[in-house]
Protein backbone atom coordinates (compact mmCIF):
# COMPACT_ATOMS: atom_id res chain seq x y z
CA UNK A 1 0.00 0.00 0.00
CA UNK A 2 2.44 2.51 0.91
CA UNK A 3 4.94 1.20 -1.53
CA UNK A 4 1.82 1.93 -4.71
CA UNK A 5 1.34 5.44 -2.51
CA UNK A 6 5.00 5.90 -2.80
CA UNK A 7 5.29 4.97 -6.81
CA UNK A 8 1.91 7.09 -7.93
CA UNK A 9 3.67 10.54 -5.38
CA UNK A 10 6.88 9.69 -7.68
CA UNK A 11 5.14 9.13 -11.00
CA UNK A 12 3.24 12.61 -10.82
CA UNK A 13 0.23 13.78 -12.86
CA UNK A 14 0.66 13.00 -16.37
CA UNK A 15 -2.43 14.89 -17.26
CA UNK A 16 -1.60 17.91 -19.78
CA UNK A 17 -3.70 21.06 -18.05
CA UNK A 18 -4.63 22.36 -21.48
CA UNK A 19 -7.61 23.81 -21.82
CA UNK A 20 -6.90 25.73 -18.36
CA UNK A 21 -3.26 26.62 -20.17
CA UNK A 22 -1.62 26.64 -22.76
CA UNK A 23 0.07 23.31 -24.39
CA UNK A 24 3.59 23.20 -25.22
CA UNK A 25 3.69 22.28 -28.89
CA UNK A 26 6.96 20.55 -30.92
CA UNK A 27 8.62 23.14 -32.84
CA UNK A 28 7.44 21.22 -36.11
CA UNK A 29 3.83 20.44 -35.52
CA UNK A 30 1.74 20.65 -38.32
CA UNK A 31 -0.92 23.38 -37.81
CA UNK A 32 -2.39 26.24 -39.58
CA UNK A 33 -0.73 27.67 -42.74
CA UNK A 34 -0.35 30.97 -42.22
CA UNK A 35 -0.62 33.01 -44.88
CA UNK A 36 1.76 36.71 -45.69
CA UNK A 37 -1.06 38.52 -47.66
CA UNK A 38 2.26 41.00 -48.66
CA UNK A 39 5.02 38.79 -49.73
CA UNK A 40 2.16 36.35 -51.46
CA UNK A 41 2.75 36.69 -55.29
CA UNK A 42 -0.51 34.84 -56.10
CA UNK A 43 1.35 33.00 -58.81
CA UNK A 44 -0.70 30.26 -58.12
CA UNK A 45 1.90 27.40 -57.11
CA UNK A 46 0.28 26.47 -53.53
CA UNK A 47 -3.69 26.56 -55.61
CA UNK A 48 -1.66 23.77 -57.99
CA UNK A 49 0.06 21.75 -55.28
CA UNK A 50 -2.69 21.88 -52.78
CA UNK A 51 -3.76 18.03 -52.55
CA UNK A 52 -7.46 18.59 -51.32
CA UNK A 53 -8.03 22.03 -53.46
CA UNK A 54 -7.98 23.36 -50.35
CA UNK A 55 -6.45 26.26 -51.70
CA UNK A 56 -7.86 28.04 -54.87
CA UNK A 57 -7.55 30.92 -57.23
CA UNK A 58 -10.74 32.10 -58.80
CA UNK A 59 -10.01 34.79 -61.63
CA UNK A 60 -12.08 37.79 -62.27
CA UNK A 61 -11.06 39.28 -65.59
CA UNK A 62 -14.00 41.41 -65.74
CA UNK A 63 -13.26 43.16 -62.37
CA UNK A 64 -9.09 42.80 -63.38
CA UNK A 65 -8.62 41.08 -59.83
CA UNK A 66 -8.03 37.07 -58.91
CA UNK A 67 -9.08 36.16 -55.33
CA UNK A 68 -6.91 33.37 -53.59
CA UNK A 69 -8.85 31.47 -50.88
CA UNK A 70 -7.84 28.57 -48.16
CA UNK A 71 -10.43 26.97 -46.49
CA UNK A 72 -9.18 25.66 -43.14
CA UNK A 73 -11.99 23.25 -42.56
CA UNK A 74 -10.58 21.14 -46.15
CA UNK A 75 -6.79 21.89 -45.59
CA UNK A 76 -4.65 18.13 -44.60
CA UNK A 77 -1.86 20.19 -43.18
CA UNK A 78 0.71 18.35 -46.14
CA UNK A 79 2.80 21.37 -46.14
CA UNK A 80 2.92 21.02 -49.60
CA UNK A 81 1.89 24.62 -50.24
CA UNK A 82 4.95 25.90 -47.91
CA UNK A 83 7.67 23.65 -50.01
CA UNK A 84 6.03 25.14 -53.45
CA UNK A 85 6.27 28.89 -52.44
CA UNK A 86 9.15 30.97 -54.66
CA UNK A 87 8.52 33.71 -52.04
CA UNK A 88 7.97 31.83 -48.72
CA UNK A 89 4.52 33.84 -48.31
CA UNK A 90 2.94 30.64 -47.08
CA UNK A 91 4.26 28.60 -44.13
CA UNK A 92 2.67 25.90 -41.30
CA UNK A 93 2.92 27.36 -37.72
CA UNK A 94 2.13 25.43 -34.47
CA UNK A 95 -1.33 26.81 -34.36
CA UNK A 96 -3.84 24.60 -33.66
CA UNK A 97 -6.86 26.15 -32.24
CA UNK A 98 -9.00 26.47 -35.42
CA UNK A 99 -12.15 24.58 -34.42
CA UNK A 100 -15.40 26.90 -35.34
CA UNK A 101 -19.46 27.26 -34.75
CA UNK A 102 -19.64 28.47 -38.16
CA UNK A 103 -18.05 27.39 -41.24
CA UNK A 104 -17.73 30.49 -43.09
CA UNK A 105 -15.34 31.29 -40.84
CA UNK A 106 -12.83 28.56 -41.95
CA UNK A 107 -11.77 30.41 -45.09
CA UNK A 108 -9.92 32.77 -46.08
CA UNK A 109 -9.74 35.40 -48.98
CA UNK A 110 -7.28 37.46 -50.13
CA UNK A 111 -7.86 39.67 -53.35
CA UNK A 112 -5.09 40.73 -56.23
CA UNK A 113 -5.16 42.91 -58.81
CA UNK A 114 -4.17 42.02 -62.80
CA UNK A 115 -1.54 43.26 -64.40
CA UNK A 116 -3.42 44.44 -68.33
CA UNK A 117 -1.01 44.11 -71.58
CA UNK A 118 0.51 47.57 -72.53
CA UNK A 119 -0.69 46.36 -75.99
CA UNK A 120 -4.08 45.12 -76.46
CA UNK A 121 -5.32 45.91 -72.43
CA UNK A 122 -6.27 42.82 -71.37
CA UNK A 123 -5.72 41.66 -67.89
CA UNK A 124 -3.38 38.33 -68.05
CA UNK A 125 -1.55 37.81 -65.17
CA UNK A 126 -1.35 39.10 -61.57
CA UNK A 127 0.48 42.78 -60.97
CA UNK A 128 2.38 41.72 -58.10
CA UNK A 129 3.99 38.46 -59.97
CA UNK A 130 4.50 40.22 -63.19
CA UNK A 131 6.72 43.03 -60.72
CA UNK A 132 8.32 40.14 -59.19
CA UNK A 133 9.62 38.74 -62.75
CA UNK A 134 10.42 41.85 -64.05
CA UNK A 135 12.53 42.72 -60.81
CA UNK A 136 14.21 39.14 -61.10
CA UNK A 137 14.90 39.50 -64.93
CA UNK A 138 17.04 43.20 -64.60
CA UNK A 139 19.25 41.75 -62.30
CA UNK A 140 21.01 39.49 -65.43
CA UNK A 141 22.44 42.65 -66.98
CA UNK A 142 24.56 40.77 -69.12
CA UNK A 143 21.75 38.23 -70.59
CA UNK A 144 20.48 39.64 -73.62
CA UNK A 145 18.03 36.98 -73.49
CA UNK A 146 16.81 38.37 -70.07
CA UNK A 147 17.03 41.74 -71.34
CA UNK A 148 14.48 40.80 -74.20
CA UNK A 149 12.36 38.93 -71.22
CA UNK A 150 12.25 42.10 -69.41
CA UNK A 151 11.14 44.29 -72.03
CA UNK A 152 8.28 41.81 -72.81
CA UNK A 153 7.12 41.46 -69.01
CA UNK A 154 3.86 43.31 -69.47
CA UNK A 155 2.72 42.13 -72.96
CA UNK A 156 0.03 39.23 -72.12
CA UNK A 157 1.06 35.85 -74.59
CA UNK A 158 -1.37 36.16 -77.22
CA UNK A 159 0.01 39.69 -78.62
CA UNK A 160 4.01 37.67 -78.13
CA UNK A 161 3.15 35.31 -80.52
CA UNK A 162 1.38 38.31 -82.43
CA UNK A 163 5.22 39.95 -82.27
CA UNK A 164 7.05 36.86 -82.80
CA UNK A 165 5.25 35.73 -86.23
CA UNK A 166 5.43 38.97 -87.76
CA UNK A 167 8.93 39.42 -86.79
CA UNK A 168 9.03 35.55 -88.68
CA UNK A 169 7.30 37.17 -91.59
CA UNK A 170 9.74 39.92 -92.17
CA UNK A 171 12.98 37.70 -92.13
CA UNK A 172 11.32 35.74 -94.13
CA UNK A 173 10.56 38.56 -96.99
CA UNK A 174 13.96 40.31 -96.45
CA UNK A 175 15.44 37.21 -97.77
CA UNK A 176 13.51 37.04 -100.73
CA UNK A 177 11.09 34.72 -99.63
CA UNK A 178 7.98 33.91 -101.64
CA UNK A 179 4.74 35.65 -99.92
CA UNK B 1 -15.83 30.90 -53.61
CA UNK B 2 -15.19 27.41 -52.88
CA UNK B 3 -15.91 25.26 -56.32
CA UNK B 4 -17.59 21.90 -55.00
CA UNK B 5 -17.53 19.91 -58.39
CA UNK B 6 -17.06 20.49 -62.17
CA UNK B 7 -20.62 19.17 -62.78
CA UNK B 8 -23.00 21.99 -62.72
CA UNK B 9 -25.02 22.04 -59.48
CA UNK B 10 -28.54 20.82 -61.18
CA UNK B 11 -27.08 17.70 -62.01
CA UNK B 12 -25.81 16.54 -58.72
CA UNK B 13 -27.90 14.98 -56.75
CA UNK B 14 -28.56 17.13 -53.70
CA UNK B 15 -29.49 15.38 -50.14
CA UNK B 16 -31.84 16.68 -47.87
CA UNK B 17 -30.79 18.50 -44.92
CA UNK B 18 -32.50 18.01 -41.96
CA UNK B 19 -33.80 21.36 -40.18
CA UNK B 20 -33.96 21.90 -36.65
CA UNK B 21 -37.59 22.70 -35.10
CA UNK B 22 -37.78 26.41 -33.14
CA UNK B 23 -38.51 24.26 -29.94
CA UNK B 24 -35.80 22.04 -30.35
CA UNK B 25 -33.29 25.18 -31.49
CA UNK B 26 -34.32 26.78 -28.04
CA UNK B 27 -34.22 23.63 -25.64
CA UNK B 28 -30.77 23.47 -27.15
CA UNK B 29 -29.86 27.19 -26.12
CA UNK B 30 -30.96 26.59 -22.61
CA UNK B 31 -29.08 23.04 -21.96
CA UNK B 32 -25.61 24.83 -23.26
CA UNK B 33 -26.58 27.55 -20.83
CA UNK B 34 -26.83 25.60 -17.92
CA UNK B 35 -25.64 21.72 -18.42
CA UNK B 36 -25.05 20.45 -15.28
CA UNK B 37 -24.02 16.92 -15.70
CA UNK B 38 -21.82 14.87 -18.07
CA UNK B 39 -21.38 15.00 -21.76
CA UNK B 40 -22.21 11.37 -23.20
CA UNK B 41 -20.61 11.20 -26.73
CA UNK B 42 -21.18 9.14 -29.92
CA UNK B 43 -18.98 8.66 -32.61
CA UNK B 44 -20.03 7.81 -36.23
CA UNK B 45 -17.72 7.41 -38.58
CA UNK B 46 -19.37 7.85 -42.52
CA UNK B 47 -16.68 6.83 -44.73
CA UNK B 48 -13.50 8.17 -43.26
CA UNK B 49 -9.96 6.43 -43.23
CA UNK B 50 -9.88 5.75 -39.19
CA UNK B 51 -7.33 8.37 -38.55
CA UNK B 52 -9.84 10.70 -36.80
CA UNK B 53 -10.67 7.43 -34.45
CA UNK B 54 -7.51 6.71 -33.42
CA UNK B 55 -6.96 10.26 -32.41
CA UNK B 56 -10.66 10.22 -30.74
CA UNK B 57 -9.44 7.59 -28.66
CA UNK B 58 -5.96 8.98 -28.03
CA UNK B 59 -7.94 12.16 -26.32
CA UNK B 60 -9.42 9.95 -23.80
CA UNK B 61 -5.85 8.39 -22.95
CA UNK B 62 -4.45 9.23 -19.11
CA UNK B 63 -2.45 12.15 -20.79
CA UNK B 64 -5.18 14.30 -22.52
CA UNK B 65 -8.33 12.97 -20.91
CA UNK B 66 -11.27 14.52 -21.80
CA UNK B 67 -13.13 12.22 -19.12
CA UNK B 68 -12.32 14.75 -16.75
CA UNK B 69 -14.82 17.17 -18.25
CA UNK B 70 -17.27 14.22 -18.15
CA UNK B 71 -17.27 13.37 -21.80
CA UNK B 72 -17.75 10.23 -22.22
CA UNK B 73 -17.68 7.87 -25.24
CA UNK B 74 -21.09 6.21 -25.29
CA UNK B 75 -21.43 2.59 -27.16
CA UNK B 76 -25.35 3.97 -28.22
CA UNK B 77 -26.75 6.89 -29.52
CA UNK B 78 -29.65 6.93 -28.01
CA UNK B 79 -27.64 8.09 -24.83
CA UNK B 80 -25.97 10.42 -26.47
CA UNK B 81 -25.91 14.23 -26.11
CA UNK B 82 -22.85 14.79 -28.61
CA UNK B 83 -22.96 13.19 -32.16
CA UNK B 84 -19.67 13.23 -33.49
CA UNK B 85 -19.11 12.32 -36.87
CA UNK B 86 -16.39 11.58 -38.78
CA UNK B 87 -15.60 11.13 -42.48
CA UNK B 88 -17.13 12.48 -45.29
CA UNK B 89 -20.77 12.04 -45.93
CA UNK B 90 -20.52 9.11 -48.32
CA UNK B 91 -23.70 7.67 -49.87
CA UNK B 92 -23.32 4.23 -48.65
CA UNK B 93 -23.19 5.17 -44.85
CA UNK B 94 -25.77 7.90 -45.43
CA UNK B 95 -28.58 5.72 -43.83
CA UNK B 96 -26.11 4.88 -40.44
CA UNK B 97 -25.44 8.48 -39.99
CA UNK B 98 -29.60 9.56 -39.95
CA UNK B 99 -30.53 6.80 -38.29
CA UNK B 100 -28.01 7.84 -35.57
CA UNK B 101 -29.32 11.28 -35.70
CA UNK B 102 -32.80 9.91 -35.15
CA UNK B 103 -31.91 7.63 -32.71
CA UNK B 104 -30.12 10.11 -30.18
CA UNK B 105 -32.97 12.45 -27.53
CA UNK B 106 -33.25 15.83 -28.63
CA UNK B 107 -31.39 18.38 -27.72
CA UNK B 108 -28.10 17.39 -29.08
CA UNK B 109 -25.26 18.91 -30.33
CA UNK B 110 -23.44 17.54 -33.76
CA UNK B 111 -20.04 18.27 -34.11
CA UNK B 112 -18.04 17.77 -37.62
CA UNK B 113 -14.88 16.41 -36.40
CA UNK B 114 -11.60 16.42 -39.12
CA UNK B 115 -11.18 17.60 -42.55
CA UNK B 116 -13.71 15.37 -44.45
CA UNK B 117 -16.30 15.65 -41.67
CA UNK B 118 -16.12 19.72 -42.09
CA UNK B 119 -16.01 19.49 -45.79
CA UNK B 120 -15.32 16.17 -47.42
CA UNK B 121 -11.69 16.99 -47.31
CA UNK B 122 -9.46 15.07 -49.47
CA UNK B 123 -12.45 13.21 -50.64
CA UNK B 124 -14.75 16.15 -51.76
CA UNK B 125 -14.55 15.21 -55.35
CA UNK B 126 -15.23 11.64 -55.53
CA UNK B 127 -18.01 9.98 -56.83
CA UNK B 128 -19.46 8.42 -54.25
CA UNK B 129 -19.15 12.03 -51.63
CA UNK B 130 -21.69 14.35 -50.95
CA UNK B 131 -19.55 16.64 -48.74
CA UNK B 132 -19.10 17.53 -45.43
CA UNK B 133 -21.58 16.71 -42.46
CA UNK B 134 -23.72 19.68 -42.88
CA UNK B 135 -24.87 18.47 -46.18
CA UNK B 136 -27.24 16.23 -43.70
CA UNK B 137 -27.27 17.82 -41.02
CA UNK B 138 -27.51 20.58 -38.46
CA UNK B 139 -23.79 21.18 -37.54
CA UNK B 140 -22.66 22.96 -34.22
CA UNK B 141 -19.12 22.74 -34.33
CA UNK B 142 -16.42 22.09 -36.94
CA UNK B 143 -13.36 20.44 -36.14
CA UNK B 144 -10.77 20.68 -38.39
CA UNK B 145 -7.66 19.05 -38.58
CA UNK B 146 -6.01 15.72 -40.60
CA UNK B 147 -6.48 14.09 -38.32
CA UNK B 148 -6.94 16.88 -35.34
CA UNK B 149 -4.70 16.18 -32.53
CA UNK B 150 -6.13 15.26 -29.09
CA UNK B 151 -5.59 19.51 -28.22
CA UNK B 152 -7.51 20.45 -30.99
CA UNK B 153 -10.46 17.87 -29.86
CA UNK B 154 -10.46 18.88 -26.44
CA UNK B 155 -10.75 22.41 -27.73
CA UNK B 156 -13.50 21.71 -30.15
CA UNK B 157 -15.57 20.45 -27.37
CA UNK B 158 -14.79 23.22 -24.79
CA UNK B 159 -15.95 25.24 -27.79
CA UNK B 160 -19.20 23.36 -28.26
CA UNK B 161 -20.18 23.36 -24.38
CA UNK B 162 -19.18 27.30 -24.44
CA UNK B 163 -16.14 26.75 -22.25
CA UNK B 164 -13.67 28.93 -24.94
CA UNK B 165 -14.11 31.21 -27.23
CA UNK B 166 -13.66 30.79 -31.19
CA UNK B 167 -9.64 32.44 -32.41
CA UNK B 168 -10.37 31.92 -36.50
CA UNK B 169 -12.89 34.04 -38.30
CA UNK B 170 -13.85 34.47 -41.32
CA UNK B 171 -11.30 37.57 -43.09
CA UNK B 172 -11.63 39.14 -46.56
CA UNK B 173 -8.20 40.81 -47.04
CA UNK B 174 -7.18 43.30 -50.08
CA UNK B 175 -3.30 43.33 -51.71
CA UNK B 176 -2.60 47.25 -50.87
CA UNK B 177 -1.29 49.80 -53.12
CA UNK B 178 1.88 49.49 -55.14
CA UNK B 179 2.63 46.82 -52.47
CA UNK B 180 5.94 44.52 -53.78
CA UNK B 181 7.37 41.11 -52.61
CA UNK B 182 10.63 41.13 -50.62
CA UNK B 183 13.34 39.74 -52.74
CA UNK B 184 14.75 37.43 -49.25
CA UNK B 185 18.38 37.71 -48.81
CA UNK B 186 18.88 40.72 -51.70
CA UNK B 187 22.66 40.75 -50.78
CA UNK B 188 23.05 37.34 -52.25
CA UNK B 189 22.87 36.91 -55.86
CA UNK B 190 19.81 35.44 -57.27
CA UNK B 191 21.24 32.57 -58.87
CA UNK B 192 24.01 31.86 -55.62
CA UNK B 193 20.41 31.81 -53.32
CA UNK B 194 18.42 29.58 -55.77
CA UNK B 195 21.41 26.86 -55.54
CA UNK B 196 21.92 27.04 -51.71
CA UNK B 197 18.40 26.64 -51.46
CA UNK B 198 18.18 23.69 -54.11
CA UNK B 199 20.99 21.47 -52.63
CA UNK B 200 19.65 22.12 -48.69
CA UNK B 201 16.49 20.82 -50.10
CA UNK B 202 18.22 17.87 -51.81
CA UNK B 203 19.97 16.73 -48.89
CA UNK B 204 17.41 17.76 -45.80
CA UNK B 205 14.53 18.45 -47.69
CA UNK B 206 12.09 21.55 -48.26
CA UNK B 207 11.58 22.10 -44.25
CA UNK B 208 15.10 21.43 -43.01
CA UNK B 209 16.69 22.09 -45.85
CA UNK B 210 15.18 25.58 -46.08
CA UNK B 211 16.09 25.87 -42.69
CA UNK B 212 19.82 25.30 -43.27
CA UNK B 213 20.09 27.28 -46.38
CA UNK B 214 18.70 30.39 -44.46
CA UNK B 215 20.97 29.85 -41.41
CA UNK B 216 24.38 29.77 -43.73
CA UNK B 217 23.24 32.54 -45.82
CA UNK B 218 22.42 33.98 -43.10
CA UNK B 219 26.12 33.77 -41.83
CA UNK B 220 27.30 34.88 -45.17
CA UNK B 221 25.45 38.32 -45.05
CA UNK B 222 27.33 39.27 -41.90
CA UNK B 223 31.08 40.45 -43.25
CA UNK B 224 32.14 40.31 -46.73
CA UNK B 225 35.70 39.20 -46.60
CA UNK B 226 35.91 36.99 -43.34
CA UNK B 227 32.62 35.09 -43.82
CA UNK B 228 34.11 32.23 -44.92
CA UNK B 229 35.34 32.02 -41.61
CA UNK B 230 32.27 32.26 -40.21
CA UNK B 231 31.26 29.69 -41.96
CA UNK B 232 33.56 27.00 -40.79
CA UNK B 233 32.50 28.11 -37.21
CA UNK B 234 28.58 27.63 -38.24
CA UNK B 235 29.84 24.32 -38.84
CA UNK B 236 32.02 23.37 -35.78
CA UNK B 237 28.96 24.80 -33.49
CA UNK B 238 26.55 22.05 -35.29
CA UNK B 239 25.89 19.34 -32.29
CA UNK B 240 24.25 17.51 -35.29
CA UNK B 241 26.54 15.85 -37.73
CA UNK B 242 23.64 15.50 -40.56
CA UNK B 243 23.04 19.33 -40.31
CA UNK B 244 27.18 19.60 -40.20
CA UNK B 245 27.36 17.51 -43.67
CA UNK B 246 24.82 19.79 -45.22
CA UNK B 247 26.21 22.92 -44.53
CA UNK B 248 29.78 21.24 -45.47
CA UNK B 249 27.84 20.97 -49.05
CA UNK B 250 26.78 24.55 -49.16
CA UNK B 251 30.37 25.85 -48.30
CA UNK B 252 31.45 23.70 -51.36
CA UNK B 253 28.60 25.13 -53.19
CA UNK B 254 30.06 28.35 -52.35
CA UNK B 255 33.49 27.67 -53.33
CA UNK B 256 32.20 26.38 -56.62
CA UNK B 257 30.21 29.02 -57.65
CA UNK B 258 32.87 31.85 -56.35
CA UNK B 259 35.96 30.00 -57.95
CA UNK B 260 34.51 28.45 -60.80
CA UNK B 261 35.66 25.31 -59.65
CA UNK B 262 35.04 22.15 -61.55
CA UNK B 263 32.16 19.97 -59.45
CA UNK B 264 34.07 17.93 -56.80
CA UNK B 265 33.09 14.40 -56.46
CA UNK B 266 30.16 14.38 -54.18
CA UNK B 267 29.10 10.99 -53.52
CA UNK B 268 25.77 11.48 -51.52
CA UNK B 269 24.60 13.46 -54.60
CA UNK B 270 25.46 10.68 -56.59
CA UNK B 271 23.69 8.32 -54.86
CA UNK B 272 20.32 10.76 -54.46
CA UNK B 273 20.83 11.33 -58.99
CA UNK B 274 21.11 7.33 -59.30
CA UNK B 275 17.86 7.44 -57.40
CA UNK B 276 16.09 9.79 -60.10
CA UNK B 277 16.12 12.59 -58.05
Amino acid sequence: MLKTLKEIIRTGDATVKYPFAPIERPKDARGKPEHDLANCMACGACAVACPPNAIQMVIDSRAQSTSWSINYGRCVYCGRCEEVCPTKAIRLSTEFELAVMDKNDLEEICMYSLQSCTECGSPFAPAKEVDYAYRILTQFVDDPDARQAAELVKVCPRCKQKRDSQRAKQNFESLGGVS
Amino acid sequence: MILEHEVPLNLQFQPEKKVLDEGIAKAKATLLNDIKRSIYLYRVDCGGCNGCEIEIFSSITPVFDVERFGIKNTPSPRHADILVYTGAMTRSMRMPAIRAYQGAPDPKLVVSYGACGCTGGIFHDNYCVWGGTDKLFPVDVYIPGCPPSPPQTIYGFAIALGLLGQKLHHSELVEGADEHVTFRYEDIPYKMRVAFERKARLYAGYRTGLELAEEFMEVLRVEGSGSLKEVDALIARQADPRRAEVLTQLKTELNMLLNGLDETPRPLLEQASSFGV
